[in-house]
């Protein structure tokens, strides 16, 4: 029956030695969850960052994990190793982000001064270049201004230019006697221009003649029809000669004094026009003229 | 056949011997005293991590320090020491990390303050210069 059993028995025997042996030489199992505590402990020790950044803390974490990895029976206080490390972890992980966060704060607060002494730069800058802008424009708008105002003086002084011309010749005009007539403005010169039977202007007696100088040339759009006159004394064509020889000594007087010859003609009317009885000598006088009609201007009345 | 019920009777020796031994290490060891210093050290940091804003920082882990404080209570009341003291260190971890969290929360919270104001003034400042060109 021995010699039956024994090789049964000894096989049940390797069975059980075999399992014992497995049991002893298997390397004990590590609790449940220290694997992912570790990983963590790994995964924060690999982080440049924050590695080292609360020492104290991770040494403790590290001490927790190591204990926490010992192969325990009592499956609660491995449990609570487990947490314990979990928590360190955590801890450790949480210390070494304020440590490095807090590192960070020098270099931040640095760029953020720098920002601001930028912006106020900027600002300034801004400011100055509005001031700038600013006086250009104000400088601008005074030259402007000052534009307007010499550009309303000269208008004012023109009109008031014009206003004192406008004076100036009914001044001339009543100074000349000039008669408005349907022809034009008549200005009669009397005999005193000439000597009796000269056709040659008297040295002083340009005076009038001067003022239609200086009347045509402020007002150079108007001509002038310039016709000599004589009394009855003497031959028709002596008369008729003499008469257009003034008129013609007149226009080169004007002609000579800057007139343009275009805006002059001259002619004889003789003794046939008198304006007074040729009977009496101051009727001869007044008959014996040079007139002088000065056109108005067809378009602008003014000139 | 003859060597079972002797090696039987070896181990009932054996056994009668090793109990009253853990009997009487029972009785000279007692039961572990109350922790104390484990409950207070987890009051204390429990404490500390309301002053520095756990419990709005990072409730969730001062929640659970204040439960497994409750828990290490009852199991004192229930003379459970071992557990007791296991609850207690458990609550004080908790609320360590709740107050190391707030800590980095804080940190962190102050950094992105610096960030945001240097990032406005940058912003504003280029904001300005678009309107000049």
């Amino acid at each position: 029956m021995n010699n039956t059993n024994s090789p049964m028995r000894s096989v049940i025997a390797i069975a059980v030695a075999a399992t014992l042996f497995a049991g002893c030489a298997s390397v004990p199992k590590k609790p449940a969850g220290s694997e992912q505590v570790r990983a963590k402990l790994t995964a924060l020790q690999g982080e440049p960052s924050l590695a080292n950044g609360a020492p104290v803390a991770m040494k403790d974490a590290e001490l927790a994990v190591v204990q926490a990895e010992i192969s325990q029976k009592d499956l609660v206080l491995a449990a609570h190793r487990v947490y314990i490390a979990d928590r360190k972890v955590d801890t450790a992980r949480a210390l070494a982000e304020t440590h490095f966060a807090e590192s960070e704060r020098a270099a931040l607060n640095e760029q953020s001064e720098k920002a601001r002494l930028e912006s106020r730069t900027h600002e300034a800058n801004i400011a100055k270049s509005d001031a700038m802008v600013a006086r250009a424009d104000a400088e601008q708008q005074k030259a402007v201004a000052a534009n307007a105002r010499s550009d309303a003086d000269a208008a004012l002084a023109a009109a008031s230019n014009s206003q004192q011309q406008a004076a100036e010749l009914q001044r001339q005009l009543e100074l000349l006697q000039a008669k408005p007539t349907d022809r034009g403005l008549v200005l009669t010169l009397g005999d005193t221009l000439f000597a009796t039977g000269k056709s040659e202007l008297k040295s002083g007696a340009t005076v009038n003649l001067d003022r239609i100088t200086a009347f045509m040339t402020e007002y150079p759009k108007r001509t002038a029809a310039i016709e000599g006159f004589t009394d009855s004394m003497g031959s028709d064509e002596m008369n008729q000669s003499l008469s257009q020889r003034r008129a013609d000594a007149v226009k080169n007087y004007l002609v000579g004094q800057g007139v343009g010859s275009t805006r002059l003609s001259a002619s004889g009317r003789g003794e046939n026009a008198p304006v007074a009885d040729n009977a009496s000598a101051e009727g001869r006088q007044q008959n014996r003229r040079v007139e002088v009609v000065i056109n108005q201007p067809a378009v602008d009345s003014t000139n | 056949m003859n060597s079972f019920p002797k090696r039987a009777s070896i181990a009932r020796r054996r056994l009668r011997i090793a109990l009253p031994v853990l009997l009487i290490a029972c009785a000279a060891f007692g039961k572990p005293p109350i922790p104390t210093t484990n409950i207070e050290a987890a009051k204390q940091a429990i404490a500390n991590a309301e002053r520095v804003d756990g419990a709005t920082l990072a409730g969730v882990d001062l929640g659970e320090a204040r439960a497994k404080l409750a828990s290490a209570q009852q199991a004192i009341a229930e003379k459970e020491m071992v557990a007791g003291a296991q609850y207690a260190d458990e609550a004080r971890a908790s609320a360590e990390l709740s107050a190391a969290k707030a800590g980095a929360v804080k940190a962190q919270a102050v950094n992105a303050d610096i960030k945001r104001a240097t990032n406005t003034l940058v912003e504003e400042m280029q904001r300005k210069t678009g309107d000049r060109k």
